[in-house]
């Protein structure tokens, strides 16, 4: 295990929940990933300064993963600099992770865990719980595996190191993504009922919104667009009909 | 003015953070349309009512994933002025109209917000581009954070000219005559398309559980 105490790990943490900060179009997250390694690089190369400016300055470089995953790229690296390991190696480390870190995270996160998460306080607010109760839910459900993903993944990158790549291989993500689609696709249907038959709905309405949930369906994303247009289409009509 | 002024500076503010949380700092999910729109409501005293603005915008939300260097709508601020005004204008004089116009001008709004982000993160290529040879602790802190500062800025004006914005359009629009009971339909098929196209999200080989979950729904609707 590395040198690094546990102050240095609480405020690699800390930073990591910033590690987006400064996200641009040349080194995507490379000057985030610096940031959250500087506590760490700090004790490594503690009474030298001119390793330690030089270090910081390598770090910047281009890297990008999903930014609850970049605490495992954060750990491991600063894990490899506290082994003394030489800067190439550590280069070749960052380029070898990044894509798997970035897709690992997408996918759980993103495209899972999150519209599961929003699901289930948009239903519960539908089904006519508190605001607080849904907002409440939502933030929980989604933050549980938010924060645990990012303490876990400092934890598992400074104590695996290198072999980081073994570890993630075990860790049943592709499950737990699995598991969330599912209760998402539940919970979609469960709220689409819910806001179809809203305060004041008319019977040919489930008409209405069968078709309507067919379409969001077989549109997905693009659904925004098309229902945006429908909106201003009735706002339109609205006015017109307003004033004759 | 529909806000005090107090409110209007709360509102602003919060939509700063609010445009942190998105990606900057923190991605708790504060900025999700759901729970910024509840947080605008809050500063009015009616959470209630901001929520109801924040589920039609989830809905509409749910599918933009911010993947990679992806472009995307931003929901946070918007959400939130939109929330905030809503709320503070009820009861309106026509409840489903007022929701309309506030959720079409968040939509605009979160096309503005996408494009803003963009410019910033090309902008943030003078700050944080262009790694050089060595570099101290402290000019890497500042390297890093004065973006953060410009997100929060670009959040903040965001937030604050889709405010005033709506609270202009609301006073301006006179909503005696409008269709509502129509314009309250299309807002709730709207909601129904949004929620129901999650399902491509999760993949459409689950249908028999979303028609499982609908069936339920529709019980509890039933029940309630």
């Amino acid at each position: 295990m590395s040198r690094l105490g546990a102050g240095v790990l609480a405020r690699m943490l800390l930073r990591s929940f910033a590690v987006q900060g400064s996200w641009n179009y040349q080194t995507l997250i490379g000057t985030g990933l610096a940031f959250v390694l500087a506590p760490a690089l700090k004790q490594v190369y503690e009474g030298d300064g001119e390793a330690l400016r030089r270090s910081l300055g390598r770090h910047t470089e281009l890297f990008n993963s999903h930014p609850y995953l970049a605490a495992v790229a954060a750990g491991a690296i600063a894990r490899l600099e506290a082994d003394g390991s030489p800067p190439e190696m550590v280069t070749r480390f960052k380029h070898a992770v990044r894509g798997s870190l970035g897709t690992l995270g997408d996918r759980l996160v993103w495209l899972m865990w999150r519209p599961m998460s929003v699901l289930l306080g948009v239903s519960l607010v539908l089904a006519g719980a508190a605001w607080w109760v849904g907002a409440l839910a939502f933030l929980l459900v989604f933050n549980a595996l938010h924060l645990w993903m990012r303490a876990w993944g400092l934890k598992i990158g400074l104590r695996d190191g290198l072999q980081i790549g073994r570890t993630l291989k075990g860790v049943p993500f592709p499950r737990m993504g699995d598991r969330a689609a599912q209760a998402g696709a539940l919970l979609a249907g469960f709220a689409a009922a819910l806001a179809a038959a809203g305060r004041g709905s008319h019977p040919w309405e489930w008409g209405a919104a069968l078709l309507a949930a067919l379409l969001g369906i077989s549109l997905g994303p693009r659904v925004r667009g098309a229902a945006a247009l429908a909106m201003a289409l009735a706002l339109v009509a609205g006015l017109v009909l307003a004033r004759t | 003015m529909i806000l005090t002024a107090a409110q209007v500076v709360a509102v602003t503010l919060i939509g700063g953070l609010v445009a942190l949380d998105a990606t900057s700092v923190g991605q708790f999910m504060i900025s999700r349309p759901f729970v910024a729109a509840a947080l605008g409501g809050l500063v009015v005293g009616r959470p209630a009512q901001g929520i109801v603005a924040g589920v039609v915008l989830e809905a509409l939300h749910l599918a933009v994933l911010p993947v990679g260097a992806a472009k995307y709508p931003e929901g946070g601020p918007p959400a939130l002025a939109a929330g905030a005004v809503y709320a503070a204008n009820f009861p309106p004089v026509a409840e489903a109209a007022t929701l309309l116009v506030a959720v079409l001008v968040a939509l605009a709004l979160e096309m503005v917000g996408g494009r803003s982000v963009e410019a910033m993160r090309h902008w943030n290529v003078r700050f944080a581009g262009a790694p050089p040879e060595g570099l101290a602790p402290g000019p890497l802190a500042r390297r890093h954070l004065a973006p953060v500062a410009v997100d929060f800025a670009r959040g903040a004006v965001l937030t604050l000219a889709g405010t005033l914005l709506l609270c202009w359009l609301l006073r301006a629009i006179d909503f005696s005559g409008f269709p509502e009971v129509a314009i309250g339909s299309i807002l709730r098929l709207a909601v129904v398309a949004g929620l129901a196209s999650a399902l491509r999200l999760f993949g459409r080989g689950h249908w028999p559980l979303f028609v499982a979950g609908a069936a339920a729904g529709v019980v509890v609707a039933w029940l309630g």
